[in-house]
């Protein structure tokens, strides 16, 4: 878990707190807070999109931020060491990834300005509250992080891991939502427009509601667990023979070995197998005790057939003549008998009304 | 087929029971009643209905009431020959001669007076204690004759929704020379045999009423003949029409063929049935009119005769032989009931059970029998009535005659039939107020397609240049469309010019028949509802049609099995090569798009999109040489198939630098964009599994050779069918997005449907071939929902392979799988029975689902769909969400719902319809992995080319690997419903698939703690499950 992602963590806890206690934090937040927020709102008026976008708007923000404030951050990047690296192993690259985010999320900052006009006005948006909350923010941060440190690591540490998950992916989500929205392929903005406020509303108690835990490092669930099956599932076209010849080998050698087990047990029975090799090939399957091989089916079955020719006419014998007869009229009064109980069922299922 | 006739003929005969025939006559006593209380003398004016008498032009109106000179019953249930649902008698009312004037029969003015009379009527009727509801209504649509509908106060249960129709009468009013057809009485110059008729109609209703009497009333099976005539004709909404059928002609239909003996006394009803079928369909004596014979006369002469015919299409005249009864059948009502005739009769003869369910019981109506139907709003176009609304004929029948014209002659040769219909509603205010607001419904244009070829030309070639008369003429119909061009034979001629892209090709029927109606009859764009296309979102990948990218597949495929077969270097040489996927016979609901990755190695560009980090592969299966040296068990045989493909794979990579990934089954090839996968089918391993089960009688699920080997035969029996029918393709796409979204891709495989909508194409009776996606799907959807699965097995048979000894092979295996239905009806293999040739036994596709409970859901949801179709193309929804509503699958039916996440579905262009709860408890919630993403990101291309392309990920579906899983471990406790085009909602009903055996109380109990188990299974798919929602508890024993 790179040091970025503590940094987001921390600055997406507070908006993802932000859409879980509605009342208390127009209590707690201050006059820029709250203009953030209505610019985010204006956002999500405009851009429609659900919630989830609208939090990547503040992702993007967030980016946006970033680059503004690279010293700034530095600074914050320190203090939030103090107090995060108790629970997470050392990063020494943080600030190389850091570097490396930035040129990312210029990049994905390209991708946006393509995307359409509602993007780009959101970051002027951005830009004119920027000054001002560079300075609020500087304030908070400091405030945040002592708050945090007295409430405890313990907070931090539930929540951390999963917010982490979230805006990283946010991050990552950018380029495709906007291609969507490109290729307008959500239709129904509308309809997802009025069920926003539903969501809202929802988001407050989902505190309640059970949080799927992702993360068990020894049995992988999930997503990783399905990638990993992929990764591991193709070794590479070598590996692969290999383990194919290993096994055939293996097999024939079951198959040798269970054949003289075989003959073993036979000849302790007292039986000798006798094996009989003239002409083609055969092989014997001790189960079924049929030959199997290389003898075509057709083969067989055409000297059945031929047999069969021979052998007396099923109407040769009056009896037999007889019983066909009656066995016909049965099967005519059987399938009488059918017909009608079916015409039974289908009235039961009342078919036959044209209407 | 006898037995099923007998049934339906009891089921719909009403029987006349003390208690109906009382109810009857009380209800008409209470008419009677009510006119009675009507006083002598009364003065009537125009100002009755002041709208109607001035928009038809009468003058000179008032006249004294009388009351009516007699009230009898007529219609079908004085001939006893009523037909279940519609339950009403005709009540004839003589108009007393006292109220008209000798000249009346001018300038409609008995049409007023006729409407006057039924208005003072209806006043009275109203203030009756024992008449509930009075309705206007008309004579067989024409507005100039309306008719009254009464509903009485009493109900009777049997009858439902009684009503009685008070239809005036005028016998002997006026001189029967004055009206003959000829003369102009319409208040204009030409002669009006439309407007004498109309008269002359009202004053022989009750002589004709009385024929048909006298015909009926002695013969049962004549009047069984009748009721089953009329069943058949109800069932198909454009002949049974006022242009085209009616009860009442079909009555004299046969009572005209009574009198020619071609129906005599010992037939029975069934035969009656035939005769008429075939005479209608076939009988040349409609060239020269039906004519009734009285005794002692002779036949009509021929100069009599000639009048008839000049006027009139179709002649069915009566014994006075001063009226033709089938005034109003249009020359395309009747080619129309032709044709039906026609198919009916070859229903009889080819379908199963002498056709019974295709001709007595299906449904004919606009959106299933034609390819295309246009709606034409015409609320208030006054063009419509610009001359008047009553010439000789109704200005709306000149209205549809007009269209009729402007269409066949703008679509020409690319249609059979255009059929258009526009019915009539009239109210007390149009009475009040003018005709001017009687066109709210909309008009109604039915289009069969004669063959696609010539539905997609997009260049119509008109007249040679050197005929400039024709010219002239095709550029005044064409106007600015019309384009001069040189052709390359060297001809130069008119002609105009459809531009379209090959997939939009089936649009251009659309753009014609909008060009010429905006051309000729001046209607906006938004008042003409081309119902063609409006399902085509369903199918579109991004903005386009992914279909347009097959060519490109197919030749990556040409390449692919052109290498293949030139492979050295592996002990066995590939002897053939053929492609599994529905995407190679143009099936597959999204083919995939080449992919920027999976090419050759080498050059690779750098890329202003980000593409899809998944990639669908191909199925493509190879047979090898013969061999002696197979192994004999299964596993081996797998393992060295295995072998042999990763040789191939090497020998592939090596010779021509192809990429190729594999895991222990399977092995991957890109070609031009496209990923392959490489299967081998051994043709012994089909024997040897045929030996086992001949003689161990063990039930296998399914081998792997013997799935290839249903795959192959399918894949190529549908090749077939698709080149046959262009049509094939979109429809089968079509039902293949409805059944995916409405999460039923576990239910019913893809091969499953393209033999569902094959046999759509093969077996098209009562119907042609469809033509287009939208009546294509339509009729898939009623044939999931209103096939008779239980009982019948369907069979596809493309090319007449099956003989007679297979027929009798399928019957068999059919019965012995029903064979446990009469204890239970749940337990039966295969619930929906499809065979092929390929397959008598339905094991390929449909052994295992959908299973009764799936089927039973499956059809009610076609049910649905399909009605709201119906909807949709005949009525007034032109919005599109109503049409997205064909493919948005409610979600409250589920017991519990699981959301994923959007973004990382594999194929998100696949999604239609992002899915929402809002009910329910939600019981859990997870976040997306980070570790998936559907496209290559930025980041993804700093790496070598090689790295990159290991990052695509060639058949990686978390949504199959999910249902996978929790398959594994609950597919005792509940059972998935999901969509696997990309859908982000998986359903869950409680009770597992295979515990049904078990009783249910046991599945039950597993179910302890619904929650807890739901959170388990988020965990199964964490990073994958955006949220959980309970909707309802299991049920406890």
């Amino acid at each position: 878990m790179g040091l970025k992602d503590k940094k987001k963590s921390k600055k997406n806890k507070e908006l993802s707190r932000r859409n879980l206690e509605p009342v208390e934090k127009d209590i707690k937040l201050g006059p820029s807070e709250m203009r953030k927020r209505k610019g985010e709102k204006e956002n999500n008026g405009e851009s429609g999109k659900i919630v989830q976008i609208s939090n990547e708007d503040n992702s993007a923000k967030a980016a946006n931020d970033k680059k503004k404030t690279k010293k700034l951050r530095k600074g914050k990047v320190k203090k939030m060491k103090n107090h995060h690296a108790l629970d997470d192993p050392p990063n020494t690259d943080g600030f190389d990834e850091l570097n490396d985010d930035e040129v990312e999320d210029q990049s994905q900052f390209e991708i946006q300005g393509e995307t359409g006009n509602a993007e780009i006005v959101l970051n002027d948006d951005d830009g004119k509250s920027k000054k001002a909350r560079k300075k609020k923010k500087k304030d908070r941060d400091s405030l945040e992080g002592g708050k945090s440190l007295a409430k405890g690591v313990e907070a931090v540490q539930g929540e951390a891991c999963h917010i982490s998950s979230v805006d990283e992916d946010c991050s990552k989500e950018i380029p495709s939502i906007s291609k969507k929205s490109q290729k307008k392929k959500w239709r129904d903005m509308d309809s997802s427009k009025s069920k926003k406020s539903l969501e809202k509303k929802e988001k407050s108690n989902q505190d309640d509601v059970y949080l799927i835990s992702s993360e068990d490092e020894s049995s992988p669930k999930g997503m990783k667990k399905w990638i990993m099956e992929y990764q591991q599932n193709r070794p590479g076209l070598k590996v692969l023979q290999q383990r194919i010849d290993e096994f055939i080998i293996a097999h024939e050698a079951k198959l040798e070995q269970e054949r003289t087990e075989r003959e073993e047990r036979s000849a302790e029975e007292g039986w000798q197998l006798v094996q009989h090799h003239k002409g083609r090939k055969k092989s014997k399957d001790a189960e079924s005790g049929i030959t199997v091989g290389s003898v075509a089916q057709a083969v067989v079955e055409s000297k059945r057939a031929k047999k069969k020719n021979t052998d007396v006419g099923l109407d040769f014998y009056r009896f037999q003549r007889k019983e066909a007869q009656r066995n016909e009229i049965m099967m005519l009064q059987s399938k009488f008998e059918q017909d009608k109980r079916r015409i039974q069922q289908i009235r039961a299922a009342r078919k036959f009304k044209p209407y | 087929m006898d037995l099923k006739v007998e049934e339906l003929l009891k089921e719909v005969q009403l029987e006349y029971s003390p208690a109906l025939t009382k109810f009857v006559d009380d209800a008409v006593s209470s008419i009677k009643q009510a006119i009675d209380t009507i006083p002598e003398d009364l003065k009537v004016t125009g100002d009755e209905a002041p709208g109607f008498v001035r928009d038809i032009g009468a003058d000179k109106v008032e006249f004294n009431f009388k009351k009516p000179k007699s009230i009898k019953i007529g219609g079908s249930y004085a001939i006893e020959c009523l037909v279940k649902p519609e339950f009403n008698v005709d009540l004839l009312v003589q108009l007393p001669k006292e109220c008209f004037h000798e000249k009346d029969y001018l300038n409609y003015r008995y049409h007023a007076k006729r409407c006057l009379y039924l208005c003072v009527i209806k006043k009275y009727l109203m203030s009756s204690s024992l008449v509930g509801k009075v309705e206007w209504s008309t004579l067989q649509n024409e507005v100039r004759k309306p008719v009254l509908i009464v509903y009485p106060v009493r109900k009777l249960v049997e009858v439902p929704g009684f009503f009685v129709r008070i239809i005036p009468t005028a016998p002997s009013l006026f001189s029967i020379p004055k009206l003959n057809l000829q003369r102009s009485n319409g208040g204009i110059p030409q002669a009006t045999p439309k407007y004498n008729s109309s008269i002359l109609e009202d004053m022989f209703i009750e002589d004709t009423e009385e024929l048909v009497k006298q015909t009926f009333l002695g013969s049962k099976e004549l009047r069984e003949g009748l009721i089953l005539l009329k069943v058949w004709a109800r069932c198909r909404k454009p002949i049974y029409a006022y242009d085209c059928l009616n009860g009442f002609l079909i009555s004299l239909i046969l009572a005209y063929l009574v009198d020619r003996n071609h129906i005599n006394k010992s037939m029975k009803a069934m035969q009656i049935f035939r005769v008429t079928m075939k005479f209608m369909a076939t009988s040349d004596l409609w060239k020269h009119g039906l004519y009734f014979t009285p005794k002692g006369q002779k036949a009509i002469p021929k100069e009599k005769r000639l009048p008839y015919k000049e006027s009139f299409p179709i002649v069915i005249c009566t014994p006075s032989r001063s009226l033709n009864l089938a005034f109003r059948i249009t020359r395309v009502g009747f080619l129309e009931l032709q044709n039906e005739s026609a198919l009916t009769l070859a229903c009889i003869e080819k379908c199963r059970d002498s056709g019974f369910e295709e001709v007595f019981m299906t449904r004919i109506d606009y959106p299933v029998k034609y390819d295309h139907v246009i709606r034409l709003n015409l609320k208030g176009k006054s063009s419509v009535y610009a001359s008047g609304f009553c010439l000789d004929d109704e200005c709306w029948r000149l209205y549809e005659q007009k269209v009729h014209n402007v269409l066949s002659q703008g679509l020409s040769d690319r249609v059979k039939t255009v059929r258009v219909t526009w019915k009539s509603m009239l109210s007390e205010s149009i009475l009040q107020n003018g005709l001017s607001t009687l066109s709210t419904e909309p008009l109604l244009i039915g289009i069969s397609v004669s063959s696609l070829d010539k539905a997609f030309r997009i260049v119509d070639i008109g007249p040679d240049a050197e005929n400039k008369e024709e010219a002239l003429k095709f550029r005044k119909f064409w106007g600015d469309k019309a384009e001069l061009r040189r052709f390359k034979d060297g001809k130069i001629a008119e002609s105009t010019v459809w531009e379209t892209e090959q997939w939009k090709r089936h649009i251009v029927i659309k753009r014609i028949s909008e060009y010429v109606l905006l051309q000729h009859l001046f209607l906006s764009k938004e008042n003409i509802m081309h119902i063609v296309d409006q399902l085509d979102f369903s199918l579109l990948y991004g903005a386009e049609d992914p279909i347009s990218s097959s060519g490109g597949l197919l030749a990556a495929f040409e390449i692919l099995s052109k290498r293949l077969r030139l492979i050295e270097d592996i002990p066995l040489k590939v002897s053939t090569v053929q492609a599994l996927d529905s995407a190679f016979r143009f099936s597959s609901v999204f083919p995939p798009e080449p992919h920027p990755l999976a090419n050759e190695k080498g050059s690779f560009v750098r890329l202003n999109w980000f593409p899809p980090s998944c990639i669908r592969p191909l199925e493509v299966m190879i047979q090898l040489e013969g061999s002696g040296n197979w192994p004999m068990d299964d596993v081996a045989i797998e393992k060295t198939k295995s072998a042999f493909l990763l040789k191939i794979g090497e020998s592939l990579q090596n010779s021509w630098g192809m990429t190729c990934t594999a895991t222990e089954d399977d092995v991957d090839v890109f070609v031009s964009g496209y990923a392959f996968r490489l299967k081998i089918w051994h043709e012994r391993g089909l024997t040897l599994l045929r030996r086992e089960t001949g003689n161990e009688q063990v039930k296998k699920v399914s081998n792997v050779d013997k799935e290839l080997y249903f795959r192959s035969q399918h894949s190529s029996m549908i090749n077939g069918l698709q080149s046959c029918h262009p049509a094939y393709g979109p429809v089968v796409r079509l039902a293949k997005r409805w059944a995916a979204s409405h999460l039923f891709s576990a239910c019913l495989v893809e091969e499953a449907i393209e033999l569902l909508v094959a046999y759509i194409f093969l077996k098209p009776l009562p119907f042609n071939a469809p033509c287009s996606r939208i009546t294509g799907f339509l009729r898939f959807l009623r044939l999931l929902s209103d096939y008779d699965w239980t009982f019948s097995a369907l069979v596809v048979d493309i090319n007449n392979d099956l003989t007679p000894n297979d027929q009798k092979e399928i019957i068999e295996n059919f019965m012995s799988s029903r064979k446990g239905y009469e204890e239970n009806p749940q337990n039966v293999n295969s619930a929906m029975f499809l065979t092929t040739a390929y397959d008598k036994a339905s094991e390929a596709w449909t052994r295992f689902s959908p299973n009764s409970v799936e089927l039973k859901r499956l059809m009610a949801y076609a049910g649905s769909s399909a009605n709201l179709l119906t909807k949709l193309i005949l009525q007034d929804h032109s919005d599109s969400y109503r049409w997205e509503c064909l493919f948005r699958t409610p979600l409250n039916n589920y017991d519990a719902v699981i959301l994923l996440h959007r973004d990382k579905l594999p194929y998100p262009q696949g999604l239609l319809f992002p899915s929402e709860l809002h009910q329910g408890v939600h019981v859990a919630r997870g976040n997306a992995s980070k570790g998936f993403h559907p496209f290559l990101l930025p980041g993804d291309f700093k790496g070598s080319s090689e790295d990159l392309r290991n990052k695509v990920l060639v058949n990686f579906d978390p949504l199959r690997c999910f249902v996978g899983d929790l398959e594994k471990e609950y597919s005792n406790t509940f059972k998935l419903w999901y969509d696997s085009l990309g859908g982000d909602a998986v359903g869950i009903t409680w009770g597992g698939c295979s515990s049904k055996k078990r009783g249910r109380e046991e599945a039950d109990e597993e179910v302890k703690d619904p929650i807890n188990l739901l959170k388990d299974v988020g965990k199964v798919g964490a990073g994958f499950v955006r949220g959980i929602y309970l909707l309802k508890a299991p049920r406890r024993s």
